[in-house]
């Protein structure tokens, strides 16, 4: 069947994304949600358990999860292509998914005969894909509820397995269930009132029967949370608010945001997860919430079973840039340093910076060299002038904003996105006035004067080595259009790291040495993360990443394209 | 763990010439030509200003107030913060803390029952409803009162702040009004910002939890970002800690002062009560750059690079 006769497609392509004031909302969507199915009888009836979810990282036929493994490594273990082979990686299909929205998602694929792909972006909308083929074995849109706030873009960055079903977050802050043999919707649960700001847009991950999911809404007061589901039965274990309230002044809590947007992650030795801490609210103002906001803009470990709060370290304490960390931690296990923790959990964050901490206790073992510049940082407190204007690098998206880091164990380093981008903060001393909005401040992009110290790269990719913070190589990259570079990077096995660019290069680089080894150029921004598997079937290894322009701000051309490349053995 | 120098007066504590010549002017002292501008030499100066709006609003707090507040837990509390302050000196000694939660909680610790007691007593609520914002105006008059009030002077002194580190105080508050302006008491600040403004503590709330808060924190950042720690932001964290709670020292005194009926006039209780606020407030965003963001170029070297 063809994709203009899909219901879910269809549906998903009526859905608006609207500018409103404070962001964005939905318009024109269907009133139930949609399920299409076209060739469902060819996905195999083999279901995920714990095993193959545990074994996803070391499974060169398997991507079970966001971040290829539950340390989030996003590495593939096949070994076709490599640094000598990869010039002749070669474009095997483009499939349209039809949809013409955000295109910020990683694909997960379940192996077998064939594979099952499972796809999902903007707005809601997902499908399983034989990626044999590149053909379309159904699809599903969610029904948006009306009046949900999004304060960036109508984003969906992928979907978690288990058993029988496949999952995923939803606009209005919820998760879905859908068998993911038919498509058919399970169960749903909501974990917060959309109508007061909440949302959710990445993928969720799930650990023995468990799925961890986390907040949205940082620019909406509300409060951050992480939480608990049961896998079978929707029905939520534990939701532990991010803010511990003696580490606020009095109600200040009650909106002082601390989101976890982004996919946690899975400890299985200690029993924790690791998630970053978003920005504290209001975003600007931060008279009104006096002290570090412990653990705004950080991050913190919570108990799997419990919810029970671990520790917590904070990279930009009682921040007022929006520099909310954001992108999934990544956790190392046996990084070779003299004295200190080998067990490392990694923070890639919009300060500029890359923190290594301690796994068991937060503690810092180092920070890296910078990795964008940092002109003007942390400027602007106390708020001296009420007319001074200071363009600031790194900018609110960072640093590294959403964008998941990889690890290669080849090269034994962590490869990271960081924007490079000067903005302008303003503070505005207003008399407050019945009528007239307080904003506390603003922030313009691009700045109205850069400074002279900007090197005009938009984006630095660049590689650190966890031991000791060392920048080991950066590529800077530019953009005429200035656009941010808005996805993350996937690692192999075999020392390559792959990489999509705001300019629509897809590139493999040697891991090493940061050489350029193979680009593919797409005509619109790529703003997701590569993955990669490996099938018997066809003895090939594939390369799989949307293709299209999303993000908060210039968020380049819209696509609508899956890529698929492919190496035979 | 990283060693301190006893014999080292903090840098930050140190107010430079110019912003003493500030602080002259400010207070509307020809102090041209002179090094050696203090809280005495000015207190000698100064002219008395009176300011009836100053007096009514201390009368005000002192009606409602006086007999909600216990003096007793107030002066014991006060006595405990002055020996913290006194116990700084030490706790920078001992370098970075070993542990995430230890000296600088228990610098924090007696702060905390005050707090909690000001704020069971509605204490916070009925200075941001009597009291007005911060204006160049009210700044400066408070100011004025400040470095006339030798009670307060002396209790700073006895308290363990040498005549610079009190004349830092008072700059402080002088020479800070733009930025003091920018924390607005609770309730004028509109309904229809962008933000709920129901969750919003009082002002003086604000700047004392937060003061607190800070101290507290700083077990654990400095913990936490040992490798990033030098001499130089231990010696500050111990000044501003101390700015702080020499803050928080002279709010305790003026809640004090209203529950005994002692011996500040009103336009001194009005005084007193918001300069507490005001040097809270000041210190915990110098400690905030001082302290906490910790640039490359303020970094310790990295030892592993």
């Amino acid at each position: 069947m063809a994709l203009r006769n899909d219901r879910a497609v269809q549906a998903a392509r009526d859905i608006e994304l609207v500018e409103i004031d404070d962001g964005y909302t939905l318009v024109g969507g269907p009133e139930e949600s949609i399920t299409q199915q076209h060739d469902s009888d060819r996905i195999p009836e083999v279901d995920v358990d714990q095993e193959m979810l545990s074994n996803s990282g070391e499974d060169p036929e398997s991507w079970l999860m966001y971040g290829g493994n539950y340390e989030q490594h996003r590495v593939t273990t096949a070994d076709l292509i490599t640094p000598d082979t990869v010039s002749d990686l070669e474009l095997e299909y483009e499939l349209s998914v039809g949809t013409g929205s955000s295109m910020e998602g990683t694909p997960i694929v379940v192996p077998g005969d064939p594979p099952v792909m499972y796809q999902t972006n903007g707005p809601n909308h997902m499908k399983a894909i034989d990626p044999r083929e590149g053909e379309v074995l159904w699809s599903y849109t969610y029904a948006v509820p009306i009046g949900v706030e999004l304060c960036c873009d109508d984003n969906n960055r992928g979907a978690a397995v288990w058993g029988d079903k496949v999952y995923m977050t939803t606009l209005d802050s919820g998760v879905v269930a859908l068998n993911r043999y038919t498509g058919e919707e399970e169960w749903y649960t909501s974990t917060a009132d959309h109508e007061v700001g909440y949302s959710a847009t990445w993928a969720p991950v799930i650990h023995d029967g468990t799925i961890y999911t986390g907040s949205a809404g940082g620019e909406y007061g509300v409060l951050g949370f992480e939480a608990a589901i049961d896998a079978e039965s929707g029905e939520i274990q534990w939701q532990t608010d991010t803010l511990p309230e003696d580490e606020w002044v009095g109600a200040s809590r009650e909106h002082g945001c601390g989101t976890t947007w982004m996919t946690p992650t899975i400890d299985e030795e200690r029993g924790v997860l690791y998630t970053a801490v978003a920005n504290p609210g209001p975003d600007f103002d931060g008279t009104v919430r006096p002290g570090p906001n412990f653990p705004t803009c950080g991050t913190i470990a919570l108990d799997l079973e419990s919810g029970e709060f671990q520790w917590g370290f904070q990279s930009s304490p009682h921040d007022v840039w929006d520099y909310d960390a954001v992108a999934p931690r990544v956790l190392l296990r046996d990084v070779d340093v003299d004295d200190g923790p080998s067990e490392m959990v990694v923070g890639s964050d919009k300060t500029g910076w890359v923190y290594m901490m301690d796994a068991e206790s937060g503690q810092l073992h180092e920070r890296s060299q910078e990795i964008c510049q940092h002109i003007n940082m942390w400027e602007m407190i106390p708020h001296i002038s009420a007319d001074e204007r200071i363009p600031f690098v790194p900018g609110a998206p960072g640093g590294n904003d959403w964008q998941p880091p990889s690890y290669n164990p080849e090269t034994g380093y962590v490869y990271v996105v960081h924007q490079n981008f000067p903005q302008d903060l303003y503070w505005r001393y207003e008399e407050y006035s019945e009528g007239n909005p307080y904003w506390g401040g603003g922030l313009d992009d691009p700045a109205s004067e850069m400074p002279d110290e900007w090197n005009e790269s938009i984006t630095a990719f660049a590689a650190v080595d966890p031991a000791t913070g060392e920048r080991v190589w950066r590529d800077w990259i530019e953009s005429e259009d200035e656009f941010y570079m808005w996805g993350g990077s996937m690692s192999t096995a075999t020392g390559l790291v792959f990489n999509g660019t705001q300019n629509g290069n897809l590139v493999a680089y040697d891991g090493e040495s940061g050489d350029r080894l193979w680009e593919h150029e797409f005509d619109v921004p790529i703003s997701a993360s590569p993955m990669s598997w490996y099938d018997p079937g066809e003895e090939k290894q594939y390369v799989a990443v949307q293709v299209g322009g999303s993000g908060w701000l210039r968020q380049g051309t819209r696509g609508d394209t899956l890529a698929v490349f492919s190496m035979g053995a | 763990m990283c060693g301190g120098n006893m014999s080292q007066t903090p840098t930050a504590s140190n107010t430079r010439l110019a912003e003493r010549g500030d602080l002259a002017t400010a207070l509307g002292v020809d102090t041209a030509g002179e090094e050696d501008v203090t809280w005495t030499t000015l207190a000698g100066r100064v002219e008395p200003r009176s300011d009836s709006t100053f007096a009514s609003r201390g009368a005000t707090i002192r009606d409602d107030l006086g007999d909600r507040l216990d003096p007793d837990l107030i002066e014991r509390e006060r006595d405990r913060i002055a020996a913290e302050i006194g116990r700084l000196p030490d706790v920078r000694e001992a370098g970075v803390p070993d542990e995430p939660e230890g000296l600088y909680t228990e610098v924090a610790e007696p702060g905390w029952r005050p707090y909690d007691h000001l704020l069971e007593a509605g204490f916070f609520e009925r200075l941001d409803e009597t009291l007005p914002r911060f204006t160049a105006e009210h700044v400066e008059t408070t100011a004025r009162e400040l470095v006339l009030t030798d009670r307060l002077s002396s209790a700073l002194d006895d308290a363990g702040f040498d005549e610079g580190e009190k004349t830092a105080l008072l700059s402080a508050v002088a020479n800070d009004s733009e930025r003091l302006s920018r924390w607005v008491p609770s309730n004028q600040i509109p309904d229809d910002v962008e933000f709920d403004t129901s969750t919003i503590p009082p002002l003086h709330q604000r700047a004392m939890g937060g003061a607190l808060l800070w101290i507290r924190g700083l077990d654990r950042h400095l913990w936490q970002n040992e490798v990033l720690v030098t001499e130089e932001i231990l010696d500050d964290a111990a000044w501003y800690v101390k700015a702080m709670l020499g803050g928080l020292f002279v709010s305790a005194t003026a809640a004090h002062d209203l529950a005994t009926a002692e011996r500040f006039t009103d336009e001194q209780l009005t005084a007193a009560l918001t300069a507490g606020t005001a040097v809270q407030i000041v210190s915990q965003e110098e400690l905030l750059h001082a302290v906490f963001y910790i640039t490359d170029e303020m970094r310790a070297p990295s030892e592993l690079r």
